[in-house]
């Protein structure tokens, strides 16, 4: 909210008091000043009277004027290019050294061979925001009326400007603090000092027939002022002021009142022309359907829940949001009627979003109002008006009230209160903050009753109270002292734990960890949406498209960034992210990964790319730091993941369901996600969930042989699409047990030796535990190998 | 005889030391085999010996095992020099280029965000906080009711939030997880964080994301009070930030603590004298928290009266903007290796 500074200075005595040190207090208390801002900026101003105006000889619309400036300056020249400067007005000229908005420096110069010695201004110059100004101001110089004194240099003063403008961030709890009026108490009680607000001195009030009801529990409080033979007006000087420093247009006398006072009171009010009203009598309602012509001309449609106010069942208002064209207050407006209610805020944040109707009234009222300053409220308005615009009669208040007021009491105790702060406050600085900000306390015994300021919406309970205590006293009060409780081990969950490993490990592999939205588009959330049950969450009110289903697969995303790289000339593209996943039935923690380019042995010097086998061995690699044996997962072919090249791609199950896949991408979902077609991509996405519940044991040590191990190789002539792995198998079966290890170290092919076929060379190492081995019992193992695997695989044994 | 002798011997001797480094291995076989072999001016010399009356012998004996110990002395010698020039020069020829990069075990880069969230997490972990987590699409009961913002409350406009359907949305914030533990622990003591990513229904710019991610913190025992939280994010931000880091709090407003306070610390960039970073203030405002409000606790098991507790939420984009300068909060999101590869696992 902005707040005036001078009008603040009206409620409150601030005398000494400027406006750092007021917000630095009011921050420290929970009302967040987050920046000064003076009104006008402009400095070296003096008011002058044109002596004389004649037309610039080298331009058709400048003047050259004569300019008495008092007794100080003198008479000065000026050129001036304004349309209505003229003889005999007063202006504002700023003088040259004149720092004006927007960083302008006045000096003296030569404007098309003529002297000038300054500058007549408009408020616009004087950082005056354009949309308070009529367009007259903003074409032309500011005219200054008759009472300006010529050579008066405190020309802001003159007119007005010389404010500073508090921004206040007002926090949800705090409506109350959207009145002058609540921010004056609370400025009065933090700095000691008197609140300034004169007695409403009520005249006499006329008896009225006027009645109002509520025939909604939204509406539980509705109160109007009948007031006769008015003249709506211009508004006088401070008005215009006070509003334009509050950020508000000034449009007539009556409307600026009614926001006048909703500043100072917090209480938005609404006036209807008594005349264009068809009976004397204004019901709340709740239940209207159909058309409402509103003040802007416009037509809404109402529904049920919309708080309205009839007569004689025509919509006179939309509560909260905005008045009825059919009953405006207007220039000719003699008898006007006053309202002052209390809307539910729910209803009117509805409503007001519903129509995107939004004022500084309903965002009032959003945020609630008190219920209980209907009388001086409109008292105050009455007064207003009859001020500005004169009045014959002013009648009693009418209102209709289904809520009593009842003083809220709370009960706490000092112990309480030190106990939840931390805090050794005696009885008399907590009684007397409490009073200093409109408590009022009762003691009773060890008990405190503390009976809460009607306009305090947010105070419900002690802890409450404990809040206002230290707000006001101060944080650099309580003392500051570790918690004592019993030692505890922290931990992480299992699952963030094991995250975290496999996050190292990745990282440490030399791929990069990235973070990308949840939110995906539709054709994303389609695609690679194998590993989890349900469907897609979508969420009904998405910003855009482009973010509106919870995702089913980290790839696509993953695959945009990837993409984004290549087109960023980050040629290497290694990269992962790790993500919880959730459907409408099912959920998990997911790992992908997405490679491209070259994976590096030696800067530039020796590089490999990458390919499937980079990811195999990562994938195994994750499953050796999990203690998951080779046993409890096994791979497949791809029969199924059609974003996969079929025959470069492998399915990961885990107890015999599929829990992810890896491999390259197809050539026709490359194309799909815009990637070139000269990038190899590979990819791939594990449910990392599946895997960490996989039972491992811990590790128990295995016998170290104290005999040596026999070192053989072997090479097979095999059919091409016998997979090795089976191969290994087999020669390990048939060498048990003294076959200890098997691996491959060759493949070659040459397809005019050996069409349709492969050598396979293995490296076998013997070992016994018991005995030193002899060559003749290697050798007897040996042969039965080479048997076994010539007639599974029909294999030759090359020599 | 003996000057003969002599003079062979230092012939020998002289042929040894003029024998060249680089010499063939040929050639100083020829020449140890001149030296001390069967024809060798010592062997000849043995050979007299079977002449010679005893006294004769035994003199003529020292002599020779003399020179000869002298030659196989000098022999070795010029066999270790050869041997370790030989070696030198070998050596030389293997001589590589120590400029040309090394083999390549770099780690892969790591997006601030998770140095960020790591680090808290590590810090808590070592005070003996248990680290959780919770679900990403949440019931508004949990992400609002249990915590003390009832149906109607202004932070639960539809335009805030992402919404799944009426009663599901995107949780705005990882309370929600406070309300998920304390029904787990059922009334008992409590002391844990929990990060996550949560939702907002803002359009994406430099400083808003309709993603960002926080991490929420909470304790329950008897007799917490404020100090008590003071005290536990002064060591927290201390660690985090720096030691020599001050803090203060300010009065806030959450509807799920009462009283509810921001943490400020004192700016790192100019040591709390006024910069663009703390906009002259001296300080940054770095989290939030407060006293777990009486109603939250009741309305999840845990009796007001008995106990008490403070919570904190902490934004994890925000201190990573904070602690590393970065300009934009989607620069979390887009995964730009230029940036991603700036920032590595440290131990600070």
């Amino acid at each position: 909210m902005k707040v005036s500074f001078n009008l603040l200075k009206q409620f409150v005595d601030l005398n000494c008091i400027d406006s750092q040190t007021l917000a630095n207090r009011l921050t420290f208390a929970g009302i967040e000043v987050e920046n000064i801002t003076p009104l006008a900026i402009a400095s070296n101003l003096v008011i002058g009277k044109i002596l004389s105006c004649v037309n610039h000889p080298n331009s058709d619309h400048l003047h050259i004027l004569q300019v008495d400036l008092g007794e100080k300056y003198g008479i000065s020249q000026i050129v001036c290019g304004a349309p209505n400067a003229r003889k005999d007005l007063k202006v504002i000229v700023a003088m040259p050294g004149a720092k004006l908005a927007n960083d302008i420096t006045i000096n003296k110069s030569k404007i098309r061979d003529v002297e000038s010695n300054g500058m007549c201004c408009s408020l616009l110059e004087l950082g005056v925001e354009r949309k308070f100004l009529t367009e007259k101001q903003i074409n032309g110089i500011e005219e200054l009326t008759e009472d300006a004194k010529i050579g008066d240099e405190n020309v802001l003063a003159y007119l007005g400007l010389d404010d500073e403008i508090l921004d206040i961030n007002v926090l949800a709890n705090r409506p109350d603090l959207l009145a002058i009026l609540n921010l004056a108490k609370e400025v009065s009680a933090l700095f000691n000092r008197k609140l300034l607000l004169e007695d409403l001195k009520v005249d006499k009030l006329a008896k009225t027939d006027f009645k109002v009801e509520s025939l909604t529990d939204k509406c539980k409080q509705f109160s109007i002022k009948e007031i006769h033979n008015i003249k709506n007006n211009v508004s006088p000087k401070w008005l215009k002021q006070f509003l334009m420093a509050s950020n508000i247009r000034s449009i007539n006398a009556l409307v600026d009142i009614g926001n006048f006072v909703m500043l100072v009171s917090g209480q938005p009010l609404h006036m209807y022309d008594l005349d264009k009203l068809k009976e004397r009598k204004l019901v709340v309602k709740d239940n209207y359907e159909g058309d409402f012509v509103a003040l802007d001309d416009k037509t809404y449609k109402l529904v049920p829940n919309d708080i309205v106010i009839t007569c004689a069942g025509e919509v006179m208002c939309l509560g909260g949001v905005m008045g009825a064209k059919c009953c405006e207050v207007d220039d000719e407006s003699k008898n006007i009627v006053i309202e002052a209610a209390s809307f539910h805020h729910a209803n009117i944040r509805h409503t007001s979003s519903r129509l995107g109707l939004s004022s500084e009234s309903s965002n009032r009222f959003c945020k609630g109002t008190n219920h209980f300053q209907y009388d001086f409220v409109l008292n105050f308005a009455a007064k207003l008006v009859f001020d500005i615009c004169g009045y014959e009669i002013a009648y009693e208040n009418v209102t209709f009230l289904d809520e009593k007021y009842q003083e809220k009491i709370i009960v706490t105790s000092l112990s309480e209160i030190n106990n939840r702060l931390g805090s050794n406050f005696d009885l008399n600085q907590v009684i007397s903050t409490l009073e200093s900000l409109r408590f009022k306390i009762k003691i009773d015994g060890e008990k405190l009753n503390i009976i809460v300021p009607d306009f305090r919406l947010d105070i419900t309970c002690s802890a409450d109270i404990s809040e206002e205590v230290i707000r006001y006293l101060g944080f650099d009060k309580i003392k500051d002292e570790l918690p004592t409780l019993p030692q505890s081990v922290g931990k992480m969950s299992d699952y963030l734990a094991k995250n975290r490993l496999v996050e190292d490990y990745l990282i440490n592999q030399g791929l990069s960890q990235l973070l990308t939205y949840t939110l995906v588009n539709e054709t994303f959330s389609k695609q690679f949406a194998y590993l989890y049950k349900g469907e897609v969450y979508k969420i009904i009110n998405p910003l855009t498209e482009i973010h509106q289903y919870v995702r089913k697969s980290l790839l696509p995303s993953l695959l945009e960034t990837l993409n984004y790289n290549l087109n960023h000339q980050n040629k290497d593209v290694l990269i992962f992210e790790t993500s919880d996943m959730i459907t409408d039935s099912d959920h998990g923690v997911n790992l992908a990964i997405c490679l491209t380019g070259k994976m590096f042995k030696q800067g530039l010097l020796k590089t490999d790319d990458v390919n499937f086998y980079t990811l195999k061995g990562l994938l195994e690699g994750i499953m050796s730091l999990l203690g998951v044996a080779k046993g409890r997962y096994g791979l497949a072919r791809n029969d199924k993941i059609s974003e996969l090249h079929p025959y470069k791609s492998a399915l990961i199950m885990v107890e015999n369901k599929l829990s992810g896949y890896f491999g390259k991408i197809h050539p026709v979902y490359q194309e799909i996600m815009d990637i070139d077609k000269s990038d190899d991509v590979y990819v791939l996405e594990l449910r990392l969930d599946k895997i960490y519940n996989l039972k491992t044991s811990m590790t128990k040590m295995k016998p170290i042989s104290k005999y040596p191990y026999i070192e053989r190789d072997l090479a097979f002539v095999i059919d091409e699409d016998v997979e090795v792995e089976n191969i290994i198998n087999v020669v390990k079966k048939a060498g048990h047990p003294l076959v200890d290890n098997v691996s491959v170290f060759d493949i070659y092919t040459d397809n005019k030796l050996m069409p349709k076929q492969k050598s396979v060379a293995i490296k076998l190492i013997y070992c016994s535990r018991n005995e030193t081995l002899k060559d003749d019992k290697v050798n007897q193992v040996e042969q039965n190998i080479i048997d076994m695997v010539e007639k599974k695989f029909k294999a030759v044994l090359r020599k | 005889m003996d000057n003969n002798l002599d003079l062979q011997l230092n012939e020998a001797l002289k042929r040894i030391k003029e024998v060249k480094n680089d010499c063939l291995v040929k050639d100083f076989l020829d020449l140890k085999n001149d030296i001390l072999g069967k024809k060798s001016f010592i062997s000849e010399a043995y050979k007299t010996m079977k002449d010679l009356s005893n006294e004769e012998k035994k003199e003529l004996g020292a002599k020779l095992n003399n020179i000869k110990e002298q030659l196989n002395k000098a022999i070795l010698e010029k066999e270790n020099e050869i041997n370790k020039y030989q070696l030198e020069k070998k050596l030389s020829e293997e001589k590589i280029d120590i400029t040309l990069p090394g083999e390549t075990f770099t780690q892969g880069g790591v997006n601030p965000f998770f140095l960020v969230k790591n680090k808290i997490c590590d810090i808590f972990l070592n005070m003996g906080y248990e680290v959780v987590d919770g679900p990403e699409v949440e019931s508004d009961h949990y992400n609002f009711e249990l915590l003390n913002i009832p149906k109607d409350h202004p932070a639960r406009d539809m335009q805030d939030s992402f919404y799944i359907d009426e009663n599901t949305l995107l949780r705005t914030h990882t309370s929600p997880v406070q309300a998920r533990m304390m029904q787990l622990h059922q009334g008992k003591p409590l002391k844990m964080i929990c990060p996550g990513k949560t939702y907002r229904r803002d359009n994406d710019n430099a400083t808003h994301s309709h993603q960002f991610a926080q991490i929420e913190g909470l304790l329950i025992d008897k007799n917490i009070n404020l100090g008590h939280l003071k005290a536990t994010l002064e060591l927290f931000l201390k660690r985090l930030f720096g030691e020599e880091r001050k803090i203060r709090l300010r009065s806030s407003f959450f509807p799920f603590t009462e009283p509810s306070v921001e943490v400020d610390i004192s700016c790192f960039n100019c040591n709390g004298k006024g910069c663009s970073m703390c906009k002259g203030s001296g300080y940054i405002e770095v989290l939030g928290g407060g006293m777990v409000h009486p109603n939250v606790l009741k309305m999840n098991d845990y009796d007001p009266n008995q106990y008490s507790g403070f919570a904190f939420g902490v934004g994890i984009e925000r201190i990573a903007i904070l602690l590393y300068g970065i300009d934009d909060i989607r620069r979390f999101y887009t995964g730009d290796l230029k940036f991603i590869n700036q920032f590595h696992k440290k131990g600070e």
